[in-house]
């Protein structure tokens, strides 16, 4: 059966990290895979800059109109409408930001409808140490605009808390117990906790409770930006 | 305090906020949208003011005259934005209205391109408006330093009545990095402190304090002596003011001059060198203006040469050469338009002036 994951969240909270990995993942199972940018917000990180890597792993990317080109004109190509239409065993799509990112989703809804029951998967990425998501309230407010705009019922919530390279095990520890929070007062349930393996193996050692950690999602990084070299010399 | 993942424009709109700034006018420009986006969202939160002005030249305006009052009042944009903007910055200047403004740039001339630049050096400090004046120019080279300028940005404007420049880049704006915010500062307009300002008159107050906010001086012995105390807080600010960073200079074979995120890269570049032997410094001015001449003099006494590194035709170049004032020899590496120089490229030009090339 098609499986159909659709990372929406807050801004920045690493939903363009955890598509690649997806799709990466299910490529090296050798699913036919198709990755969707849908980020109709922010034309800084574009799947396409990773274009190459995608290409070599045999997983077609459906980008923005024009994307990477120096002129976005934030239009969506028709072939969007392929992750539908043909027979692929893994979709992803990487959505926009927030709840004006995930307005794109809307106007698929009627062919989102139309997948075999169980095929759709819409995960709600989770960084607390990200401003506009660092409170239960804040987080739970998001989840209702983002269902609101992207015409979606949300079924999961990935804990991907991190601090990018500063992360440390407090990261994925905080982000558990405000995630629990969330889920027992919204019923969404923790579907996937998603980290570096170092991090993960410690945080899966510390015995909490699996019911919110959901499938530990062993993730590298890949679109990490050249200046992120430089930050390192600049608390010496 | 917890540690936040934050992207550089709403870090800045943040730390803008706890700065006690309650007021935003600014129009959308690449890549700096994200600045007015957070605002939008968080001036209503504090009670503050957030609006989307029909220009930028509209945005300046509104900054005067919300300035006028005595409250913390920011605008932000992007190169051919604040280009815009330079008319109101003169007036804000001339009528000595504390205020921020922030220039997010990227690559010109015109509209240029949306990537990182560092092309309107000149523009930020040899005055893009009409007039002899200044503003305090903060170039930050990382989130966290341009959050901690702004826990002071605000008072350093009002101490002088001048406007406050930020002068970053896309590359700052659009990275994300790990930062500790201050508290929120509890600021309120307070008329003793602040008697210029419009806070108010009432029929009986004397009538020669009332407020006239005003950069127009018909007259010319009266605009001569406008003139001459604009110098004399501009002298003031020279003598007072000035931020710079010195890394590893003492030793320095050759020291490298560099602001903002292409200080960064050079600081990479030289960890390197030092890695090979080679003794390399950096300069990094965190104020452009007033430039740190005696300091970087002071901090290249020791060195054989010096290397100007920037992200356009070497505009500080010119500033380096009045610092060192002949000295010695004085290099430039760069590029214009949105190519940042590398850290390669800066080893490469390092080795090249070792070997005398």
């Amino acid at each position: 059966m098609k499986k159909v994951y659709v990372l929406i969240g807050n801004y920045g909270s690493g939903k363009t990290e955890l598509a690649l990995n997806f799709a990466f993942k299910a490529a090296e199972e050798g699913k036919r895979t198709e990755l969707l940018d849908l980020d109709m917000v922010n034309t800084y990180f574009r799947l396409a800059e990773r274009g190459k890597m995608t290409e070599m792993k045999e997983i077609r990317l459906v980008s923005p109109n024009f994307s990477c080109s120096g002129i976005e004109t934030l239009s969506l190509p028709a072939e969007v409408a392929s992750a539908f239409a043909m027979d692929w065993d893994t979709v992803v799509f990487d959505v926009g930001g927030d709840a004006v990112g995930s307005t794109a989703l809307g106007r698929y809804h009627q062919d989102f409808m139309e997948l075999e029951p169980g095929a759709l998967e819409v995960l709600n990425v989770v960084n607390i140490r990200r401003p506009l998501a660092g409170t239960v309230e804040k987080i739970i407010r998001l989840q209702e605009e983002m269902e609101v705009h992207s015409r979606l019922k949300i079924t999961g919530m990935i804990n991907n808390t991190n601090l990018a390279e500063a992360t440390g095990p407090a990261e994925l520890r905080d982000g558990y117990e405000m995630i629990r929070e969330v889920s027992e007062r919204t019923g969404v349930p923790v579907l996937y906790t998603s980290g570096k393996k170092a991090m993960m193996d410690q945080f899966l050692s510390e015995g909490h409770d699996p019911k919110y950690i959901g499938t530990p999602l062993y993730i590298d990084t890949y679109m990490a930006r050249d200046w992120n070299s430089w930050v390192r010399s600049l608390s010496e | 305090m917890a540690l936040t993942l934050m992207k550089g424009s709403e870090a800045i709109a943040e730390a803008a906020i706890r700065a006690g700034a309650r007021f935003f006018f600014g129009y959308p420009i690449t890549p700096q949208t994200e600045i007015p986006e957070y605002m939008s969202a968080r001036m209503p939160e504090v009670g503050g003011c957030f609006l989307q002005a029909e220009s930028e030249v509209a945005a300046i305006n509104m900054v005067y005259g919300a300035a006028s009052t005595g409250a913390r009042v920011i605008t932000s944009s992007s190169s051919p934005g604040v280009s815009l903007k330079q008319e109101g910055i003169s007036y804000c200047a001339g009528a000595q209205l504390p205020c921020v403004i922030l220039n997010v740039m990227r690559g010109g001339p015109g509209l240029g391109s949306i990537q990182a630049s560092q092309g309107d050096y000149n523009q930020a400090v040899k005055g893009g408006g009409n007039g002899d004046y200044h503003l305090i120019t903060y170039a930050p080279s990382s989130i966290q330093e341009a959050i901690n300028i702004f826990s002071f940005a605000f008072d350093k404007a009002e101490k002088y009545r001048v406007p406050v420049l930020f002068l970053a880049d896309g590359i700052m704006a659009q990275m994300m990095e790990p930062v500790e915010m201050p508290e929120m500062v509890d600021f309120k307009v307070d008329p003793e402190k602040k008697p210029w300002a419009a806070t108010g008159w009432k029929p009986g107050d004397d009538p020669a304090k009332r407020a006239v906010i005003n950069s127009l001086y018909i007259n010319t012995e009266e605009l001569t002596v406008h003139n001459n105390e604009l110098q004399a807080t501009y002298r003031e600010i020279e003598k007072n003011e000035v931020l710079y960073e010195a890394y590893l200079c003492e030793d320095a074979d050759f020291v490298i001059t560099a602001f903002g995120t292409v200080a960064r890269i050079a600081k990479s570049a030289i960890n390197e060198l030092r890695e090979q032997g080679i003794k390399v410094g950096l300069f990094r001015p965190i104020t452009v203006w007033p430039f740190p001449y005696k300091e970087l003099a002071e901090a290249s006494r020791n060195a054989k040469a010096l290397l100007d590194v920037e992200a356009n035709e070497g505009q500080m170049l010119q500033d380096v050469k009045l610092a060192i004032n002949g000295a010695k020899p004085v290099e430039y590496f760069g590029h214009c338009g949105s190519l940042m120089p590398t850290t390669d490229e800066i080893v490469a030009k390092i080795l090249e002036m070792k070997e005398g090339k």
